[in-house]
């Protein structure tokens, strides 16, 4: 069995609990509940044959008044970057993160989700963003917790990146 | 461990685990209900803590680097969140510190403390996210209040092709190397967009000057030169006191683009930097355009001739320092020049 340690990572509000309650739970609920430090899921998957452990490491989304740790990216095998397209300010959130991450660990898989794609006319993310996004090379998936659109795509992307190499 | 500082542990839902050479912790303290889950069998024996919360991995190096030096003060690994047997969540910190000559990891069940502080980021946070979404409705509403006031800005420039020989090509395209002057100039966005708008309006004012001298084929007189000298103030007077920027620009542009670099200019005889950079920009590409392009009364010069003509005008007429800022983005100047070369261009783009 291959067990790695993914990051879900971005803004506050963006959805990334959400993602994990529809992606292990099969669940999904209305509420924004705000994540506070760390929660840590297990999900396995079959994947090329082989069985993928995976650890998905929920962390607290990035404001005024919180950042997050170095440390918890330690042992990380890949990290999922989530933005709200309905908030502009998500977007640039999640490029700090991004940045902070490569600077941190260097170059790792990396998956982006856009988010909420339920509320899709609403989105805000201009073409140049979505282009800037693209140029960066890893994969962007369109996704909705409670639509349960792209959800196991996005994380099937993540492992697909990851390969066989363990966390 | 005596019974006084066990009651304090339990009061606190703290456990106390010390450090055993294996990696392994051996709990010091009575066990709290909370932690059987977690820890299983191994809860009277010594126990792997990273296996029962693997979000030790993440801080189990510090700690080993604070023990090492040593240190009494306590150092945290932040809050992490476990499920109990119930379904409910747990907010544990784990603290690592150095006491008498022993490894100690003090583990500790927030409890209440954890959901208070919860309550109080989510009210920050819905604070936020409130904040966020009046900040872009904002930002989306002066969006649209720009774009109305850029279409009664290009009514405008639309009313002065209608009077004199001036194509709305000419008027698009003095727009376009304001801008790209400016940009070059590194001006931000919003003074980029308004000089795109506001340099096109320089002659805004011929509409108060009588036909017989704005359409007089021959040369003005002493007294009818001087009328058309008032389309500079005449310009400005519409275009000034409205407080929206790019009508101040163009207030601005229509009042100076005659003024000239050494002060024989009009309708104010301004010297050098006196004159409004939007003016002195426009007068630039105004001249540029007028000569390379035919008009009724003359033919047109090559870029060559006109080039150097406009030279010939630097420290006199022209400001030395744009004009070779202008000269730098020739390349994009006659790119304009071979795109906007329709006289519809500007009633159908607009």
């Amino acid at each position: 069995m291959i067990q790695q340690k993914i990051c879900l990572l971005g803004s506050f509000s963006v959805g990334k609990t959400s993602l994990i309650r529809r992606y292990v739970d099969s669940l999904f609920t209305e509420k924004y509940l705000t994540t506070v430090g760390v929660k840590i899921d297990k999900k396995q998957l079959e994947f090329n044959g082989k069985t993928h452990s995976l650890m998905i490491w929920d962390i607290a989304g990035e404001d005024d008044f919180t950042s997050i740790r170095t440390a918890y990216l330690r042992g990380m095998s890949g990290y999922i970057i989530v933005i709200d397209p309905t908030r502009p300010h998500s977007y640039e959130t999640a490029l700090s993160i991004h940045e902070m991450v490569k600077t941190t660990v260097g170059e790792l898989p990396a998956v982006f989700s856009l988010n909420k794609a339920d509320l899709k006319p609403t989105w805000q993310l201009e073409t140049p963003q979505h282009q800037h996004l693209q140029q960066m090379g890893h994969p962007i998936v369109e996704t909705s917790a409670k639509q349960n659109i792209g959800v196991e795509t996005m994380f099937l992307k993540l492992v697909e990146k990851l390969g066989g190499q363990h966390g | 461990m005596d019974k006084l500082l066990a009651n304090i542990c339990a009061s606190l839902n703290i456990a106390v685990f010390c450090q055993r050479t294996n990696g392994a912790f051996q709990l010091l303290s009575h066990t709290p209900d909370w932690l059987v889950f977690f820890l299983g069998q191994s809860v009277s024996m010594e126990a792997i803590l990273t296996d029962a919360f693997p979000y030790l991995t993440c801080f189990i190096d510090d700690a080993e680097q604070h023990w090492q030096a040593r240190n009494a003060t306590p150092l945290s690994s932040g809050v992490w969140v476990e499920i109990d047997e119930l379904g409910n969540e747990i907010a544990i910190e784990a603290n690592a510190l150095w006491v008498d000559g022993q490894a100690v990891l003090l583990l500790n069940n927030l409890g209440e403390k954890y959901r208070k502080e919860v309550s109080h980021l989510q009210q920050l946070r819905e604070g936020l996210l409130t904040q966020e979404k009046l900040e872009n409705e904002v930002q989306k509403r002066t969006l649209k209040i720009k774009q109305r006031e850029e279409e009664i800005a290009i009514k405008l420039v639309s009313l002065t092709s209608y009077r004199d020989e001036e194509t709305g090509a000419h008027v698009k395209r003095i727009g376009l190397y304001a801008a790209a002057m400016g940009k070059a100039l590194g001006w931000d966005t919003q003074q980029i967009d308004d000089i795109r708008i506001a340099a096109p309006m320089h002659d805004i004012g011929k509409i108060g000057i009588p036909d017989r001298i704005l359409l007089k084929k021959g040369k003005l007189t002493s007294t009818e030169f001087a009328i058309m000298k008032r389309h500079t103030e005449i310009g400005a007077k519409m275009l000034q006191d409205s407080h929206i920027p790019v009508l101040d620009m163009a207030a601005d542009i229509a009042l100076c683009h005659h003024e000239k670099w050494d002060g024989s200019g009009y309708p104010r005889g301004l010297i050098g930097e006196e004159i409004p950079v939007s003016a002195r920009i426009t007068a630039i590409v105004d001249i540029y355009d007028a000569l390379v392009h035919e008009r009724v009364y003359k033919k047109a010069l090559s870029e060559a001739e006109a080039l150097e003509l406009m030279g010939s005008m630097t420290d006199s007429h022209l400001d030395a320092k744009l004009f070779e800022v202008f000269l730098g983005l020739l390349p994009v100047m006659r790119r304009i020049r071979q795109e906007v070369n329709e006289i519809n261009e500007l009633l159908v783009s607009y």
